[in-house]
């Protein structure tokens, strides 16, 4: 770990300690649920029970009648009022999916909101929806993407043909040929299951509104409030000058919160309705369903190896279960397309071929979530890279030693179409080795197995493309390219900097982040600059957070406000100083000669430019805000190497991680201890994915994990001790910056993942399915469990 | 059958006389009818810790009481860490200064177990440590850096009672 | 997730307890620590008319130690068996199988006679109360009963006690000298239910088995004695290596006999055999405790 109370001269790359974190102290952070207005309504959702049914009748009159109740609103009161959701069009969609924001004659998920209900306070709500009485005629349920894809299976919607919401086959290179010339093929299947973000916080919203400008406000625990603007002023038929949004302080997003749900919306509608204010929190059980789900993903996976173990081809099918609907405005395509198209990853490969669907079931709908599509993609591809250093006799290390692509060749374009460059591959893999002792924990390992136990080694290096430009999409083969963010720069008149911006943070400090870069871009003290990031009523246009991008946006952003905002700032002082501009300079919030014998503070010159405009030149007072948008038209490749050590208990099952090394490339760093925490937070959530979170249905569509007493997900005693690295590259973005939120998450699953296995080899044991249950390991152990 | 009952507690150092609905849970009590809304829900069923207070000296969830239990309980939340003088707690400090604070949605709760551990133990190890936060958790920080404050905490702590 | 309606009541005294609870009838619930029920009232997936909360009773949080018993009120928290000596130094057990409860603040709130009263086969306090011989002291409007822990066990959350009675008390006999015990349990992390666990003890002379106790955790409806373990050991020789083989023997009995469940995350199979691998691991250090070199 880097000293957290390292101070540079700079105030990028400094350990800044973060204001923003201070409320959050003493129990002032006012969450969305922390905000309440006199009279405020509150609003529960009956849900449907069922995987996939017909609603015959739903008979609202008992909840109704119920003392303290409102309103209560079906699916017929919305027809024709609002306009359902459909998700962004995708290149490689076999179907749309509609989505009523109620249920409208069929739910096609446990969980779908079918009733809302009004009512004094949350309770009564509560009290009212065990009062309606639904009368489902059960459909047939898809359980499971293959199954769902067959002719004879039915649909979950009419207008999408053998469920393929999304279907995509990719080939690039001579890949038939790949596999003819091989020295060796490699075919492995790998499956990881559905899980969720689970923020502590569930999403949530209050709506309020009034006649007049700026009729609807609401706060909304999301991480793209200007998107949100404009969907909610599109669906409710209002110009979008009269909808605010504002993200308050938010528990967590991870990608949970950056799609669109109906209920926010049925909120919104509803305090137009009734005119007065509402709130909406989701409980945990609501959480577990209505929430987005990731992953649930099965890949089967094939290499083509030349003698010396470089990979000549890649060739995947790959079937992910996306749930029920389209998720607006994604569509169904994040996990399906990115897991096939990142495939690759940190090697050179030549030749590329997959074959990616994303099948329509009827659970809960899938979308973004930490390092979309890229675990999987990671693991199953250095799953297998063991497997054939195995039949090559070669040692993990060495064969993706042999396949990393090298900053000589950079830049690179991959057979995926990816160009790779600022970024060392080579470089995270050697630190990691070095740091870990990976020669000595190698040779070691069979010492350390015996007595029950299985010391696995796992190594694991990937690339995790971060900070989109407009040249990429986020959202593959959908229109959604979010490359352009702004930044407001204005100098108040007492000559403290505000930065404002459309970049929430959910905990990643990005409000320090920007400070810290305009402190040194502008020479204004930390302490005389402020930030606001959430408000679409005060913030400059910008898309949000999420996809690793905000550091990147928000650092760029800044940097170009920043070199028109100093520009003015010295046209001013120096005819104010009567000195020649290229003789000032800023250094702690005033302006100073170069001998120093003339100064002035940004309090005076702000000041005297707005209260005393007359006394200067009108071509030198054009004000101190600026507003830039910054596009890095590209991405920016941020690596890491990350080497995990597990022993296995051979009687149990269980898994200890005995040591975690990890070499990081996130490019520049702003705030270390900030990054550590980021990176750290992701290799957490990885160990969750790993080894306990688990979203499990029954063949009917029923969940089975809906508390946080069956969803697992680990506690200070199953995270390990993080031994971090920093083997940075800088990107080739403004500032150098990459961004640093989501590709541990990949890390952490392939190591892991390698680990176990190559414990489990060591007795002719593999796995192929994650988590890595007990159960699951010990059935890779072909122990007989009697069954 | 009384729907509410009149309840006094103390919370914070502050005397409260207050009518409850006897199925209010003391941590909708505290956020909807005392306002403190520094405790936050995050499951409502006993596992995640983030509701986590002080009673009578105790943890205890406050999403598994109800309020009309807490009648003559002396409570403190997050809201009532800091010392006579204004100023934050050791823990609240620590916190801070290592970044044990990323969203913050967990740290009330973790707060009130770290403060309720170095009661009981003043030096305890990382394990002990990880052990008695085991039922808080945490998504975003890995948790690293919250043993790394609470052990900071502790040597804050046993420094200011040598002296 | 917010409670529904109930008819709260909080006795002062046992006798007022008891009449509510007898009035209340099958719609009465007893609320003590509330670790496992307010959760269930939350979700309404129990949604009692009458909330009996004996929290204000008197005297209900003593731990009583007397002549080779422990008796414990039904306000006793699991954090009071931890913070009582007696418990810690001469209920070696019971005091084992507490520090694996849940959490803190969990442990803080939570009864043992909750615990007992709730009946999950996963939770450790039924086990515990069948391997030393306790007994569950239940009253009634009606007068007071005794039943010992292995009757008093029903089912899967379910238990002998009749409407309108409490368990006001547990009573545990102290195993003989020279006894070591264990407790061990499989969890997916630390606090949660056990999927399997055992609790052991054995009493030993001169490296011979005098007496032996075996209790399944996490199997079928309740806490498992396996009488076929203990009168296995019973009598046999387990000092100088000679466990090794007997203890084995006693993991295929448990594996073979025990009722396991599948559930969400783990299969009928697995659970059996993870029954077995616990009741060797508890045997085994049971016996290093009883002071005899495995």
């Amino acid at each position: 770990m880097s000293d957290l109370r390292l101070t540079n001269e700079k105030a990028v790359g400094s350990s800044v300690l973060p204001d923003e974190a201070r409320p959050l102290l003493d129990g002032e952070g006012r969450f969305l649920n922390d905000i309440s207005f006199a009279g405020m309504y509150h609003v529960a959702f009956l849900r449907s029970q069922h995987a996939h049914a017909l609603l015959r009748e739903v008979d609202v009159s008992r909840a109704k009648d119920l003392p303290g109740v409102i309103r209560v609103l079906t699916g017929a009161d919305l027809l024709g009022k609002v306009e359902p959701f459909r998700a962004m069009p995708n290149r490689f969609s076999g179907g749309e999916s509609t989505q009523h924001w109620l249920a409208v004659e069929k739910v096609r998920f446990v969980g779908e909101a079918i009733c809302a209900v009004v009512a004094e306070d949350r309770a009564t709500a509560e009290d009212a929806i065990e009062l309606i009485e639904v009368d489902y005629d059960p459909l047939p349920v898809i359980s499971g993407p293959r199954e769902g894809e067959k002719d004879t299976s039915p649909l979950v919607h009419d207008t999408c043909a053998n469920n393929n919401l999304i279907k995509r086959k990719y080939v690039r290179g001579e890949i038939d040929e790949a596999f003819a010339t091989a020295h060796l093929v490699v075919k492995r299947d790998f499956s990881i299951a559905r899980k969720q973000a689970l923020c502590l916080e569930g999403r949530g919203c209050v709506a309020a509104w009034r006649e007049g400008g700026f009729q609807l406000s609401i706060w909304m625990s999301h991480q793209l409030p200007y998107v949100v603007r404009h969907y909610i002023a599109k669906h409710l038929g209002l110009p979008e000058t009269d909808v605010r949004v504002i993200a308050p302080q938010t528990g967590g997003g991870f990608g949970q919160k950056a799609s669109i749900y109906p209920e926010e919306f049925v909120c919104a509608h509803l305090a137009r309705l009734l005119r007065r204010p509402v709130k909406w929190v989701e409980d945990r059980l609501e959480n577990m369903v209505a929430s987005t789900h990731a992953r649930e993903q099965e890949i089967e996976l094939e290499a083509a190896f030349d003698e010396d173990g470089r990979i000549l081809g890649l060739r995947s099918e790959i079937w992910v279960d996306v749930g029920a609907y389209s998720t607006y405005l994604w569509s169904a395509g994040m996990e399906p397309l990115q897991t096939g198209g990142l495939m690759p990853g940190p090697y050179r490969v030549p030749a590329l071929q997959y074959n990616t669907r994303g099948v329509a079931t009827n659970k809960t709908p899938t979308g973004p979530y930490r390092a979309v599509g890229r675990p999987s993609a990671s693991a199953s591809l250095e799953l297998l890279l063991n497997e054939a250093a195995r039949k090559l006799d070669l040692d993990p290390a060495e064969i993706r030693r042999r396949n990393l692509i090298l900053q000589d060749e950079m830049p690179f374009r991959n057979a995926n179409n990816l160009i790779h460059e600022h970024v060392g591959y080579m470089p995270c893999l050697r630190m990691a080795m070095a740091e870990a002792g990976y020669e000595d924990l190698r040779a070691g390992q069979a010492a350390a197995s015996g007595n029950g136990k299985l010391r696995g080694i796992g190594v694991a290096c990937f690339a995790e493309l971060t900070g989109l430009g407009t040249t990429t999409a986020v959202g593959p083969g959908t229109l959604l390219q979010p490359g352009r963010d702004a930044v407001t720069l204005r100098l108040e008149t007492s000559g403290v900097l505000t930065i404002a911006a459309a970049l929430p943070s959910q905990g990643q400090r990005i409000a320090t982040a920007m400070r810290q870069v305009a402190a040194d871009e502008l020479g204004i003290a930390l302490e005389d600059i402020s930030c606001l990031t959430s408000d679409t009523g005060m913030a400059p246009y910008g898309f949000g957070t999420f996809a690793s991008r905000t550091a990147v946006f928000g650092s760029g952003a800044v940097i170009q406000a920043a070199s028109e905002l100093r520009r003015r700032m010295i046209a001013l002082a120096a005819f104010l100083l009567e000195e020649p501009e290229k003789e000032l300079s800023i250094i702690n919030s005033v302006i100073k000669n170069l001998d120093g014998s003339k100064m002035l503070t940004l309090s005076d010159m702000a000041e005297r430019s707005f209260f005393s405009a007359k006394d200067i030149p009108q071509e030198l007072n054009q004000g101190f805000e600026v507003t830039a948008f910054y596009d890095p038209k590209h991405g920016s490749f941020a690596a890491g190497a990350h080497i995990v050590v597990v022993d296995v208990d051979t009687e149990t099952g269980a898994i200890e991680i005995v040591r975690y090394v990890a070499a990081e490339d996130v490019g520049r760093l702003i705030n270390p201890a900030v990054v550590e925490g980021q990176i750290i937070g992701g290799i957490a959530q990885g160990v969750g994915e790993a080894l306990l979170e688990e979203l499990i249905y029954d063949d009917q569509g029923q969940p089975l994990t809906v508390t946080l007493a069956d969803y697992i997900v680990p506690s200070a005693l199953e995270v390990p001790n993080i031994e971090l690295h920093h083997a940075n590259t800088p990107s080739g973005a403004l500032g150098g910056f990459k961004g640093c939120g989501e590709g541990s998450i990949i890390g952490a699953l392939s190591g892991i993942a390698c680990a176990v296995s190559d414990a489990l080899a060591r007795r002719g044991g593999d796995i192929h399915a994650f988590p890595a249950t007990p159960e699951r390991v010990l059935r890779g152990l072909g122990v007989d469990l009697g069954d | 059958m009384a729907w509410e009952q009149e309840i006094e507690l103390k919370v914070n150092g502050r005397a409260y006389a207050k009518r409850v609905s006897v199925r209010t849970s003391l941590g909708d009590f505290l956020r909807d009818q005392l306002h403190l809304t520094g405790t936050h829900l995050g499951c409502e069923h006993g596992v995640c810790g983030a509701c986590t207070v002080s009673v009578d000296g105790k943890s205890a969830r406050s999403c598994l009481m109800l309020a009309v239990q807490a009648d003559g309980t002396d409570i403190v939340t997050i809201e009532g860490l800091r010392d006579e003088d204004g100023e934050w707690s050791v823990m609240q400090k620590a916190f801070f200064e290592n970044f044990a604070v990323q969203c913050g949605f967990c740290t009330p709760g973790m707060l009130s177990s770290a403060i309720e551990l170095l009661k009981e133990n003043p030096d305890p190890s990382e394990d002990e440590i990880r052990e008695h936060l085991s039922g808080n958790i945490c998504r975003c920080s890995g948790y690293q850096a919250i043993v790394e404050a609470v052990q900071a905490a502790a040597a804050a702590q046993r420094a200011e009672v040598q002296v | 997730m917010k409670a529904p309606w109930f008819d709260y009541q909080a006795p002062r005294s046992l006798a007022d307890a008891l009449g509510i609870l007898r009035d209340a009838g099958e719609e009465g619930r007893v609320l003590a620590g509330g670790q496992s029920l307010m959760p269930m009232l939350n979700m309404r997936v129990a949604d009692p008319e009458v909330l009996v909360d004996i929290n204000r009773l008197p005297d209900m949080d003593r731990i009583e130690e007397d002549d080779g018993t422990l008796r414990i009120g039904a306000l006793v928290r699991h954090a009071d068996l931890l913070n009582s000596a007696a418990v810690r130094e001469r209920w070696p057990l019971l005091y084992e199988a507490t520090t694996q409860v849940a959490h803190p603040a969990i442990r803080n709130r939570g009864t043992v006679c909750g615990s007992v009263s709730h009946n999950d086969p996963s939770a450790e306090h039924p086990s515990v109360l069948a391997t030393l011989d306790g007994t569950v002291l239940i009253a009634s409007a009606d007068g007071q009963r005794e039943l010992p822990a292995e009757e008093f066990s029903e089912g899967m959350l379910t238990t002998a006690l009749e409407p309108g009675e409490m368990v006001v008390g547990l009573r545990y006999e102290r195993p003989p000298a020279r006894t070591g015990s264990a407790f061990v349990e499989f969890a997916r992390r630390l606090g949660d239910f056990a999927i399997a666990g055992a609790a052991a003890l054995l009493t030993m002379k001169d490296g011979v088995c005098e007496r032996a106790r075996l209790t399944i955790v996490g199997m079928g409806d309740g806490p498992v004695r396996v009488p076929e373990v203990e009168d296995l050991l019973t009598g046999k020789t387990l000092g100088n290596g000679a466990a090794c083989d007997v203890f084995e023997e006693a993991a295929q009995i448990v594996k073979a006999s025990v009722d396991a469940a599948e559930d969400v995350h783990v299969s009928s199979g697995y659970r059996r055999h993870l029954a077995g691998v616990m009741a060797k691991r508890a045997l085994e250090t049971a016996l290093v405790r009883a002071g005899v070199a495995a």
